[in-house]
């Protein structure tokens, strides 16, 4: 392993006070190394996406710090943090958030616009970096005319457009089905071995665990140790077994996020049930 | 660059060419009002084109629209001796009703008796000075009447040909023609008196003094200097009509800026999340006002010249339905207004600015 890209050490986040005082990360440490792709899981309202918010510069923390390359980036004005988004990290996300009034290539050439590539280096890099996701075919299509996959390959080559040092992504394979999921887990498993770069996943999905160098269990705002991991058969989320609702189901055991998904179940069990055991 | 401004405004072509028509509703409003304040602004210009450079007119003579003046046509004679006059010229001013053909209609009769070794421009002699049996109108009266060239007027007994028709009309609101002196002396009976006396100074003179000498000379008369005149008879338009067209320009600029505002506005908030996704991999301030300044611009321009063009075609239309509606479209006006319209894609993209910083990037985590 090669020095750390990513190093935040004791980082909380509280929303509100008092009262209504929330935990969202709750002294969280860690590291990540170049060529590493840590993935984070854990029940949703953990404090995932708010974790991975901070890393990217997006949202000041509480208390904490966070290093990009040994550079200390909590107390950096907004104007700094722009400049470590547009040259530093890469973003990724569930819901794509392409730009949907420009074409395919042109979302990957205004991420290069942004990072200062401009003209025909910037049309040319953008081709590439498509052509690499296999969109070579795609670049004048309108987004809105791409499948999720293509979609998310997209959003994948923008990302890497600024040639970044950290790439963040969040829920990247949830809205797409499992053909399309692997690929783009194939792909983040490229990305974070070729070059100096790092990977941190938010996901439930567990299939990333397959390519994940490590899996961080977060849970009340902090890292917990990972017990076996069981899927809600409702809402597909994963989470240790030891926090989850049971129900014996003929011969099976299921396991819940809430009592309000296993009451579901329970008016409803055909519609749950799945041919093989998960988790 | 990617034309991310473009982009944007294309990708709504429906509202985009609705938000154009408001912006060139706007410049359309603002143009043909300043078109029309100037096209009326020229009444009183008869005074500054013709050569002379004071006015005798009888004391207490206010202008020679709202006002009566009668001279002794000796006074006038008199006047020549005056140092630094190069002559003077009589001239007989009567609003007065004539026929054609079976139209009855009324003019501002104007004629100059101008000595005929007096050097004067042929266009201005072809202009107001008419040779006997001839009358010069303008184009408003012969549009407003359906007179034409070779028509014959009857004013009384006398009997003119139209001669000419002028194309250019300075007197909107009283239309002017021009006939001979010694017609006009048949026509209005007049012997020895005349309205005003023209009088045109030796190279050098100093209008002031000569204005002060000629009124020392000829009591019961005051002079006015040719700007004076003018300027007495545009007073009733500077006062009454100004305060409307300033009123009307602000209106048009105000319905401009509202439209061009609110379009960037809802196209901004309608993209926030993509704004947040620039915001997010590190768009700086000034790269996203470049975009809603751009697209500001874009809507503003195309709106620009939509209402020029507009402007030219009601303007021409109108006047052929309503001859009394002289424009003038003059390309300083143009320039301000385009001007104005700058000012006005900068100011109505203030607001989605203020929107923009105010869009938190952390919001595109959110699913």
């Amino acid at each position: 392993m090669s020095e750390a890209i990513v190093r935040v050490r004791d980082l909380v986040k509280h929303f509100g006070a008092g009262e209504s005082l929330v935990r969202a990360v709750d002294g969280v440490s860690i590291d990540v190394e170049a060529g590493e792709l840590v993935l984070i899981m854990g029940p949703s309202g953990s404090g995932k996406t708010t974790l991975l918010t901070m890393v990217g510069g997006l949202l000041r923390p509480t208390s904490g710090s966070i290093e990009i390359r040994g550079r200390e980036i909590t107390r950096m004005s907004p104007g700094e943090l722009t400049e470590v988004r547009r040259h530093l990290v890469g973003f990724i996300f569930q819901s794509f958030n392409l730009w949907e009034s420009l074409s395919v290539i042109e979302n990957v050439e205004l991420a290069l616009n942004v990072a200062g590539v401009t003209g025909d280096e910037a049309k040319s890099r953008a081709r590439r970096l498509l052509e690499e996701r296999g969109l070579g075919p795609r670049v004048r299509f309108r987004c809105r005319d791409l499948s999720g996959g293509e979609k998310q390959r997209l959003s994948i080559a923008r990302a890497l457009a600024n040639d970044p040092l950290l790439l963040l992504a969040d829920e990247p394979t949830a809205n797409l089905d499992s053909r399309h999921g692997r690929e783009v887990m194939r792909l983040l498993r490229d990305i974070a071995k070729s070059g100096e770069r790092a990977a941190i996943v938010v996901s439930h999905d567990q299939r990333i665990r397959e390519v994940a160098d490590r899996v961080l269990w977060l849970e009340d705002g902090r890292f917990t140790d990972m017990g076996k991991l069981v899927r809600d058969p409702v809402c597909g989320m994963s989470l240790e077994e030891s926090a989850a609702a049971t129900l014996r189901h003929g011969e099976r055991i299921y396991y819940f996020c809430s009592q309000g998904c296993l009451r579901e179940f329970q008016e409803s069990p055909a519609s749950y049930v799945a041919p093989s055991p998960v988790g | 660059m990617v034309p991310v401004a473009r982009r944007n405004l294309f990708a709504e072509k429906g509202r985009f060419a609705i938000s154009i028509c408001g912006v060139a509703f706007a410049v359309l409003l603002v143009l043909v009002v300043l078109a029309l304040y100037r096209g009326f602004s020229r009444t009183g210009e008869t005074f500054e084109l013709l050569p002379g450079s004071l006015w005798i007119a009888q004391t207490g003579t206010t202008d020679p629209f709202h006002s009566e003046s009668l001279v002794q046509a000796a006074d006038i004679e008199s006047a020549r001796d005056v140092a630094g006059v190069a002559a003077v010229v009589p001239v007989l001013v009567r609003q007065m009703a004539f026929s054609v053909e079976d139209h009855d209609l009324s003019a501002r009769l104007m004629a100059l008796d101008v000595p005929a070794g007096l050097p004067v421009d042929d266009k201005i002699r072809a202009r107001y000075l008419p040779q006997r049996g001839v009358l010069v109108i303008d184009r408003i009266l012969a549009d407003k009447e359906g007179l034409r060239e070779g028509d014959v007027a009857r004013l009384g007994a006398v009997q003119l040909r139209i001669g000419k028709v002028q194309p250019r009309s300075a007197e909107a609101f009283e239309p002017f023609a021009f006939l001979s002196y010694e017609d006009a002396r048949r026509v209005f009976g007049l012997e020895d008196i005349v309205n005003f006396g023209m009088v045109m100074l030796l190279p050098g003179a100093d209008e002031t003094a000569v204005a002060a000498a000629l009124e020392a000379r000829l009591p019961g008369t005051q002079v006015f200097t040719r700007l004076e005149f003018a300027t007495a008879i545009r007073k009733e338009i500077d006062e009454s009509f100004l305060p409307i067209i300033g009123i009307l320009v602000a209106i048009g600029f105000t319905v401009g800026a509202a439209v061009v505002g609110l379009t960037i506005y809802t196209a901004t908030i309608e993209r926030s999340r993509e704004f947040g996704v620039m915001k997010a991999v590190g768009a700086s301030a000034v790269f996203l006002y470049r975009i809603v300044a751009s697209q500001s611009a874009m809507l503003t321009s195309a709106g620009f010249l939509l209402g020029l063009v507009a402007a030219l075609v009601v303007a021409r239309l109108a006047r052929e339905a309503v001859p009394d509606f002289a424009t003038e479209f003059r390309s300083l006006d143009i320039a301000g207004v385009l001007v104005g319209t700058v000012v006005m894609a900068f100011a109505a993209s203030l607001i989605p600015v203020r929107r923009i910083n105010a869009i938190d990037p952390a919001l595109v985590f959110r699913a």
